[in-house]
């Protein structure tokens, strides 16, 4: 196998490799910006699919829409304040407890991941659980968007197998035979290593709840507390009335129909962009192998 | 005696787990006295479990009902294409995206991919509508170009599950090969530098390093996503229903939605919840076993 | 971290039992002496446009005249899902407001957690004034067993239909046709439509000759088409049912059905109706019909009114239409989609909690509100702002402050609106807005129609109170027979096959369930009329 055919192999494989990337991109990114020129574009044109390329019918009467509700920035401010708490809550229990289970010496591992799997498929329905929150005192306050599910079993698997896969055995015997408790070796060694896993499931549980409305929706009624989602919901939703509103016993209203749909596309743009922001912080802890090549070599 | 001693060695890993145990013990497993309402009725004023015992009276009533088998049909294709089809779509696409040596250019890819994760279901079903449309939608256009003529993708039975399927998978693809691209981050460099000495070409690297990296998490999300077999959701299949593609469209989900029972027939909603959930527990411990057996990965 | 734990669980419930002295609908300030605002909790359902009810001037004098002080949660979404936990819970506010808050499977099924009105009505002389000038709003506020726990709304200017059926007659005119009279005609006319550049934009491919939201049942459905052949729908029969000669029926399996589901895929054959009528959602329906600037789109449609089907700008070009007979050699009578009674009574608008502990405070405000003069500003919006009062006894509703807005919007605005609990006299002289005349006028050419035996021909659904069983069993059936009559339609429609497929999806709706339904339904309107 000479030099030149590995070279033109190479050279096939970035070709077949951009042409995929290509498609995947503008498959994905058209419709997102699809979303950005219908947030900006008369309803209506849009609807009868004659905007494609370029805003029509520019307006930002959907934005002006969304940001006159005031409730918009207690929501971003209750939405921000659950989220990073929550998530430093959600990473607190979850990981030391993954840690626990992806050790193969702890007893007690095989019983206890299935009680948690169990969790994941039967539950006493909503009922029990409102009464419990209830019982709790913890309805209509911020501490039920923090603690009842603060353990998501998905994201404990994930973060379990992933120990499993990535700590190398002979890593902790090593250190265990240096004397290093399950503690020090979990802080200084395992939680380092994993920076990657630490980044996903962060993500994973800061996206849950900054996406979440269902918990204020059942508990909570105070409008100080509740998060943007909720906002943002009642924003759609009120714009989605137009479009049945007319046959409800009242003339709904021709008014806003005209731009509703801007609502409807603006409200992701809103809900979406701080998020955004925060990716490319997240994302470098992918950078391949960076971690464990460095601590072993 | 040793009982005690294994306790002893492993207090501190007792203490780490003990948050999570007291969180999921408060939360989950207290309230799961409210499964007994799948077998009595619901009597307000004795309270949830004070009503009167029916033993299976319930469940029976579901799967005689008219529609019985053409929903759990329907809910098993539509669960059951989106794990095939979909499951395997993020494991490629972390490895296309692993392969991008550009960073600007992988940032910018893996930025937008996983965007569409947070579109609405409102509003996604609201774009397939306006995208979708054989007159005026872009891939209606599209398709005409390219003579496939002017099918009304969202009008058919034979067209449901596809354009349902392909736009979760255009959705949730993204999102969720954000772990896969954080298990192929762990992978030992030195292996790389080895694979390139014995003179592997890229595709061969993808096949043998890469892929096997990525085993324990996919046969973990594999064995889960079997676990959710007759759990469709509910708001994209019932926003994307219409008088034609019903015969195939009518799922568990939406059926219970529709006989009105959120509100009013807590026993019979129980009664159907815990069908769907035994059904999807057979199936993950199934998996789980097979996966005991054949590979060394399993869940418990 | 263990410790740190502690203390977060420890703050936790701390910050719980702190906070948990402001829920409930206990934590009133007791007795009723007079001159001291008494505090209460209520909750409303409100259309999402509406602005907080603390900015409505009405609600805040209503308040102060009954002495209350009420703390509102108010709901524009979702209620359904917040319901059942709520009322399981028996965690509920004193008051709920809004349009069929409470229904009546709730009243049954959550025994003793509303508060019976029927002994303490003499609290509110409003209510019962009401009840006298009209009976049948008590009936409808009336269980079974003689308790009253939901109070009803009556509003009183609302036409007797929610469909208006709309042709463009511009076109009719660019072509020289005539008005179509008969099903056939309309065929005639539609086929013009399509093949001769109606608009006369020069394209003759861009007119969609007729169209409707989809599907079976319902207002502005094509099912006002069996009007020809005599049948009455009521409150748009999304289900199919209506009563004839004092008969309940269900036209999903009548005869009649079948020969206009026949003309409907003939219409679709021919291209005349839009292909994307069974896929649309309504917000592509509502688009559709706005057209592109001057230039109309569709051509026979139905609608609440012109100026919302079609827009401000193309609404000057369509009629209302009065009902097709079937053939020219009709002799029966014309009928239409009877809608008055949803349209102008509501059920259960307004509920107390058995566990108020205040409920002479909650009387009070409730007696208030049923006040004819306030109720026309639950309705309209408030004095001054809203309504204007031309000091001789006589009101007039105000046109909209801001220009840009259309009445229907500013009224959903202003105030609790169509959501509210109210009683509208019918010795109230109010004019009304532009919005609610220019429906009304549209309505006209209904009229003749609509001229039906109420009696006989009216299915009463407002009025007929299920047992839970039998709406159990009901709600049950009803799914099974319109998954089936759903997608027949739409097959039917798109692909023909009724005559030969017919006998066949009569016997499966009968295993359905239908005939069970016609069965309890009948049973219940046996009752009602001999109530009455």
């Amino acid at each position: 196998m000479g030099m030149k055919a590995a070279r033109g192999r190479e050279l096939l494989f970035q070709v077949v490799l951009f042409a995929v990337c290509s498609l995947i991109f503008l498959v994905i990114a058209y419709p997102l910006y699809f979303i950005i020129i219908a947030s900006v574009s008369d309803s209506t044109l849009v609807s009868t699919g004659k905007v494609y390329l370029f805003p029509k019918g520019f307006s930002l009467f959907g934005y002006k829409e969304i940001f006159q509700d005031e409730r918009i920035w207690t929501g971003y401010r209750n939405t921000l304040f659950y989220t990073v708490f929550g998530t430093l809550v959600n990473l607190l229990f979850t990981l030391p407890a993954a840690y626990v289970l992806s050790r193969r010496e702890f007893r007690a591992r095989r019983f206890i991941m299935l009680a948690f799997v169990v969790t994941m498929f039967f539950n006493g329905g909503l009922i029990p659980t409102y009464l419990l929150m209830k019982d709790l005192h913890l309805t209509n306050t911020f501490w039920v968007f923090i603690l009842p599910f603060s353990v998501n079993v998905f994201f404990l698997i994930i973060a379990r197998t992933f120990f499993e896969t990535s700590l190398p055995r002979e890593l902790y015997e090593a250190a265990a035979i240096d004397g290093c408790s399950h503690f020090r070796f979990f802080f200084q060694v395992a939680i380092p290593l994993s920076r990657a896993l630490v980044a996903v499931i962060g993500l994973y549980y800061l996206v849950g709840h900054w996406n979440d409305f269902f918990t204020a929706l059942i508990y909570i009624r105070d409008n100080n507390l509740q998060p943007l989602q909720i906002i943002l919901r009642d924003i759609l939703l009120s714009n989605q009335v137009f479009s049945s509103g007319a046959g409800t016993g009242g003339d709904a209203g021709g008014y806003a129909q005209r731009y509703a749909d801007q609502i409807k596309y603006g409200v992701i743009i809103v809900s979406t962009l701080p998020i955004l922001v925060l990716y490319p912080f997240i994302q470098k802890y992918f950078d391949k192998g960076v971690m464990i090549g460095s601590i072993k070599g | 005696m040793h009982r005690f001693s294994t306790l002893r060695r492993d207090y501190q890993l007792w203490i780490m787990i003990l948050p999570a145990l007291i969180v999921i013990f408060i939360f989950n497993y207290i309230p799961m006295y409210g499964i007994q309402l799948a077998f009595r009725d619901y009597d307000f004023s004795k309270g949830l479990t004070g009503g009167e015992w029916q033993g299976l009276y319930y469940f029976r009533q579901f799967i005689d009902s008219y529609l019985f088998t053409d929903l759990m049909r329907n809910t098993f294709l539509i669960s059951f294409t989106t794990i095939i089809v979909g499951f395997p779509a993020p494991i490629i696409l972390a490895l296309v995206i692993n392969q991008i040596r550009r960073k600007r250019m992988k940032q910018v890819m893996q930025t937008t991919v996983y965007l569409p994760h947070f579109i609405s279901i409102i509003v996604m079903v609201g774009m397939l509508h306006v995208l979708l449309s054989p007159e005026t939608g872009v891939v209606g256009l599209i398709m005409k170009s390219v003579g496939l003529g002017d099918i009304n993708l969202l009008a058919s039975t034979s067209t449901f599950i596809p354009v349902y399927v392909l736009s979760d998978i255009w959705q949730h693809c993204g999102w969720n090969s954000i772990i896969y691209l954080a298990a192929l981050s762990t992978i030992d460099p030195q292996l790389y530098d080895a694979a390139k000495m014995d003179g592997a070409s890229r595709w061969q690297t993808i096949r043998y390093v890469d892929f096997p990296a990525l085993v324990p998490t996919i046969v973990i999300l594999f064995i889960l996503s079997m676990g959710s077999i007759l759990s469709t959701g509910f708001e994209k299949i019932f926003l994307m229903q219409n008088s034609l593609n019903l015969p195939v469209s009518e799922v568990i989900a939406t059926y219970v939605y529709k006989i009105g029972i959120i509100s009013n027939q807590f026993s019979y909603a129980s009664a159907i919840g815990l069908f769907n959930t035994l059904i999807n527990f057979v199936f993950l411990f199934a998996m789980n076993a097979i996966s005991r057996r054949v590979s060394d990965n399993s869940l418990f | 971290m263990v410790w740190l734990l502690t203390v977060l669980v420890f703050t936790t419930v701390m910050a719980g039992c702190s906070n948990s002295g402001n829920q409930g609908s206990g934590e009133t300030e007791g007795s009723d002496g007079a001159g001291k605002t008494v505090k209460l909790t209520g909750l409303i359902t409100k259309h999402p446009l509406t602005k907080p009810l603390a900015e409505m001037e009405w609600l805040q004098q209503v308040e102060e005249a009954a002495g209350v002080d009420i703390e509102w949660q108010e709901i524009t979404a979702d209620w359904d899902q917040k319901k059942g936990t709520m009322l399981a819970s028996g965690d509920i506010p004193d008051i709920f407001i809004g349009p069929n808050v409470v229904t009546d499977a709730d009243l049954a099924q959550f025994q003793g957690l509303f508060l019976d009105l029927s002994e303490l009505l003499e609290q509110a002389p409003n209510v019962q004034a009401m009840f006298e000038a009209k009976p049948e709003t008590k009936t409808i506020a009336t269980q079974p067993d003689g308790k009253i726990y939901g109070l009803p709304k009556y509003q009183r200017y609302w036409p007797s239909t929610g469909t208006r059926q709309f042709i463009n007659h511009e076109w009719l005119a660019n072509l020289g046709l005539e008005m179509p009279t008969t099903w056939d005609e309309l065929y005639e006319v539609l086929v013009a439509f399509k093949n001769e550049d109606a608009n006369g934009n020069g394209n003759p491919g861009d007119e969609i000759p007729m169209d409707w939201p989809g599907g079976i049942g319902g207002y502005f459905n094509p099912a006002v088409l069996l009007g020809s052949m005599g049948i009455t729908l009521t409150d748009g029969s999304g289900q199919g049912y209506f009563v004839e000669d004092g008969v309940v029926k269900n036209y999903l399996t009548d005869e009649r059905y079948k020969t206009m589901v026949s003309f409907l895929h003939k219409l679709y054959k021919a291209g005349l109706v839009n292909k994307e009528v069974f896929t649309h959602d309504y917000t592509k329906f509502q688009s559709t019909a706005r057209g592109e600037g001057d230039v109309a789109k569709v051509g026979f449609t139905w609608g609440w009114v012109a100026s919302d089907r079609f827009g401000e700008q193309l609404a000057p070009q369509y009629t209302s239409m009065s009902p097709l007979k079937v053939t020219d050699d009709y002799t029966g009578a014309l009928s239409w989609s009877y809608d008055y009674n949803s349209l102008n009574y509501g059920v259960n608008h307004l509920v107390v909690s058995a566990r108020s502990k205040n409920k002479e405070a909650v009387m009070r405000f409730i007696n208030e509100l049923y006040k004819p003069e306030v109720g026309m500003q639950v309705l309209f919006g408030s004095l001054g702002t809203n309504i204007k009062d031309n000091g001789d006894g006589t009101y007039a509703v105000l046109p909209p402050a801001d220009p840009k807005m259309d009445p229907g919007t500013w009224k959903w605005t202003s105030t609790m609106a169509d959501n509210g609990a109210f009683y509208i006299s019918d010795n109230l002289e109010l004019t009304l807005g532009k919005d609610m005349q220019e429906v009304l006028g549209q309505s006209e050419a209904l009229a003749e129609a609509l001229q039906i035996d109420v009696e006989q021909d009216v299915l009463p659904s407002m009025f007929m109170k299920y047992s839970t069983a039998d709406n159990n069993t009901m709600s049950l059936n009803t799914t099974n027979v319109m998954n089936l009559a759903e997608t027949k339609f739409a097959k039917w429609v798109t692909e023909g096959g009724v005559e030969a497929e017919w006998d066949a999806y009569v016997k499966e709706s009968e295993r359905a369930g239908l005939a069970k339904n016609i069965e309890i339904m009948q049973k219940y309107y046996d009752a009602y009329k001999a109530g009455n």
